[in-house]
């Protein structure tokens, strides 16, 4: 078991659950229970715990290959946990019930579940043969079953609010980095999930690109419903979005806490050494 | 002496063409059965595609050929000339392009499948909206190829007796006995039927390098 | 239906005829790579007639059908002074058909091979001989070792195309042996098995070349 995961701060009241006083009333969107994943052996997650409340902003930090990205891809159903559960919404992800049974979540399980959840990758994956408007709408037309209009009007105005109005009918490989992002951040958001992760953003694009992007998911951040989980390498904009900042090392949480505590007051020496790090440059 | 055989050619480039593009057309779809029984979950359709591709790419169309007009009689089957030819060029133009199919299928980057999961899409829709249209590009120069592997294939049709172009030339050659005049113009029949396919590929490539992939 | 007294009575025939396919196939397999190569340099030549007589040359061999090109070395040459036997006209016809594959093959290794090496090799003042002899042929060639192998396993099962211009390959021998008894099941399915057998066990050699070649 993670032992610093039930670090006591006292710090101001946040969304966050673990250390909000209503812990009890609030009903977290997303549990992770004891979950581990290991490829062979390698142990990438060791027993995680952690709870999500909607709305909340959760910022991931730490070194990389410390397990943040799969912890993410765990709850998209990219990958298989190796043990624990993850329940979203109050239900199971990678588990189903059948007479009482707990077995492994089938198909349509998962196809159930997993439209409560968003993720923008870390090298777009954007559709490369379909037009920027298409790459927005073809899941809520095809996924969410919308008519043609009504999935045009949807992806237009998400369109709109990543500033690329101008682009629909162009190509992916026809913008930059920080256009194709925000195209995949659109078309991540326009099925309305409940919790949208973040998987580095910005790792992937030229140094000058990073702000338009960062800014963009800041304004969804501001809009407040959607919980989101932030992977990122970005200390600043964590501080700024964040109402919690988990920090990874060796497929554990180590330390988490408000951003303020976390940034200004770390506590453990691997937290206090990866900072330091940042804070030279 | 050109007014005897030109017309005679004409016939026989009717049979080779109609046999290559019937032959095409079954080929396709064996390719992408097998193409896709190859990557299947279920291990009973990998094997079964599997043997078939590598039965037909482990002997050549000439042997097929024969066989399923030689000794597939013995088992009460006998099949027309024209239906033994389509059927031994298309079983061995598809397992060929089961490769085709698979490995561009697999070369399609997987972070487009995830994308496609994180949209929630199902299995069908990822392979139909996703996965497919950006193969299908892909593999096009191959499947161009394949046809003109298949043209030049029709050729062997002739040994059994089957009224294509070679046969045609072959036959009259043993009437009029001008093996240079006769098989020159039949080897630039060949040629300039193979050459839409061939520019046509060009073409596809070159669209592919320059566009937006 | 199947006899299998028939088939161990034939077998000897057929495997004995089985020599005949090999050396065709490496003799014919030497014909294309040394000229593959000859038209790979010839298509990368600055003097323009011949590099557009070999791309030319490569485009109409590659575009028209083996038994034809056969017939076409078997019937025509004799008729101007050039009688060739079924064994050197077929070698010769598969050998060239399979060379503007071959030439294909080496051209991509010819490509692969960074500009920076060009540039080296002129930095050394080497002659153009000695940078092909030295610095680009034996880059370029050992990646390829693994297709050529498989065009040898596609020109070993092309083979019995030969039979059309009278070899006797073991198809040949399958055909008589079948028209004497009027039993071809037995004889064309020895004859298929033997292709599958060894086509199949060597392309499994040739796979394990690849990954041997892939980790150096």
């Amino acid at each position: 078991m993670s032992v610093p995961l039930k670090l006591i701060y006292h710090e101001e009241p946040t969304r966050s659950i673990d250390n909000d006083p209503r812990k009890a009333v609030i009903k977290p969107i997303v549990t992770y229970s004891n979950i581990s994943k290991s490829y062979g052996d390698l142990h990438v997650l060791k027993n995680i715990d952690l709870n999500i409340a909607p709305g909340e902003k959760v910022a991931l930090i730490g070194p990389s290959g410390s397990g943040k990205t799969t912890l993410a891809r765990l709850l998209m159903t990219l990958e298989e946990p190796t043990s624990g559960t993850i329940e979203v919404d109050g239900e199971m992800l990678w588990h189903q019930r059948v007479k009482d049974k707990l077995v492994k979540a089938n198909e349509k399980h998962l196809h159930q579940v997993r439209g409560n959840i968003g993720m923008v990758f870390q090298h777009f994956n954007l559709f490369p043969h379909m037009t920027i408007l298409r790459n927005v709408m073809e899941a809520p037309r095809n996924v969410l079953g919308l008519s043609k209009e009504e999935a045009k009007q949807r992806a237009v105005t998400m369109l709109e609010q990543v500033g690329l109005a101008g682009k629909i009918d162009a190509y992916p490989a026809q913008l930059s980095g920080g256009q194709k992002q925000r195209v995949a951040i659109a078309r991540a958001l326009v099925m309305r999930p409940k919790v949208m992760l973040f998987d580095e953003p910005t790792s992937a694009l030229d140094p000058e690109l990073v702000g338009e992007v960062l800014e963009v998911i800041k304004a969804i951040a501001a809009e407040g419903e959607m919980a989101m989980l932030l992977i990122t390498h970005e200390m600043e904009f964590a501080r700024d979005v964040a109402d919690r900042v988990l920090f990874f090392d060796q497929g554990r949480i180590i330390e988490q806490g408000p951003p303020k505590k976390i940034f200004n007051n770390p506590e453990s020496e691997r937290l206090q050494t990866f900072l330091s790090r940042f804070n030279r440059h | 002496m050109w007014f005897d055989i030109l017309p005679s050619f004409w016939e026989g480039a009717k049979v080779t063409i109609e046999l290559t593009l019937f032959s095409a057309v079954m080929a396709f779809f064996l390719a992408f059965a097998a193409g896709f029984g190859r990557l299947s979950k279920h291990k009973a359709v990998r094997i079964l595609a599997t043997t078939y591709v590598e039965v037909f790419r482990g002997t050549s169309l000439f042997v097929q050929l024969f066989w399923i007009y030689f000794a597939l009689p013995l088992f009460g089957i006998m099949l027309p000339k024209m239906l033994a030819g389509v059927l031994a060029l298309s079983l061995n133009a598809g397992a060929y392009g089961s490769e085709i199919v698979r490995s561009t299928i697999i070369s399609v980057p997987k972070g487009q499948t995830e994308a496609a999961i994180a949209l929630n899409m199902t299995p069908w829709q990822r392979t139909r909206l996703v996965i497919l249209p950006q193969a299908l590009v892909m593999m096009l120069p191959a499947f161009g190829n394949l046809i003109i592997e298949m043209l030049k294939g029709t050729a062997l049709v002739s040994l059994v007796t089957l009224s294509d172009l070679t046969f045609v030339a072959t036959v009259l050659n043993s009437s009029i006995m001008r093996p240079t005049e006769i098989f020159s113009v039949l080897l630039v029949i060949y040629f300039v039927i193979s050459l839409p396919f061939t520019r046509g590929i060009r073409w596809i490539e070159h669209r592919l390098s320059a566009g937006r992939y | 239906m199947w006899s299998w007294e028939y088939t161990l009575e034939i077998l000897p025939e057929i495997l004995a005829a089985l020599k005949i396919t090999i050396s065709a196939t490496f003799v014919a397999f030497a014909v294309a790579l040394v000229v593959g190569l000859i038209l790979t340099l010839a298509r990368r030549s600055a003097f323009k007639p011949l590099s557009l007589f070999a791309h030319g040359f490569v485009e109409f061999v590659r575009n028209t059908p083996l038994l034809v090109q056969l017939y076409f070395i078997f019937y025509v040459l004799p008729e101007h002074g050039l009688s060739l036997s079924p064994f050197v006209a077929g070698v010769v016809g598969l050998g060239l058909h399979y060379s503007t594959y071959l030439s294909e093959v080496y051209r991509g290794g010819i490509e692969s091979i960074p500009p920076g090496q060009w540039e080296a090799a002129k930095a050394l003042n080497f002659s153009p001989i000695d940078t092909w002899r030295k610095i680009i042929l034996p880059q370029s060639i050992p990646p390829v070792i693994p297709v050529l192998g498989n065009y040898l396993i596609t020109m070993f099962k092309e083979t019995p195309v030969l039979s059309a211009i009278t070899l006797v390959e073991i198809m040949q021998t399958a055909k008589m042996l079948g028209s004497h008894s009027f039993r071809y099941l037995e004889a064309f399915t020895i004859v298929g098995v033997m292709f599958l057998i060894l086509s199949y066990s060597s392309s499994l050699m040739v796979r394990r070349l690849e990954v041997r070649l892939n980790l150096r």
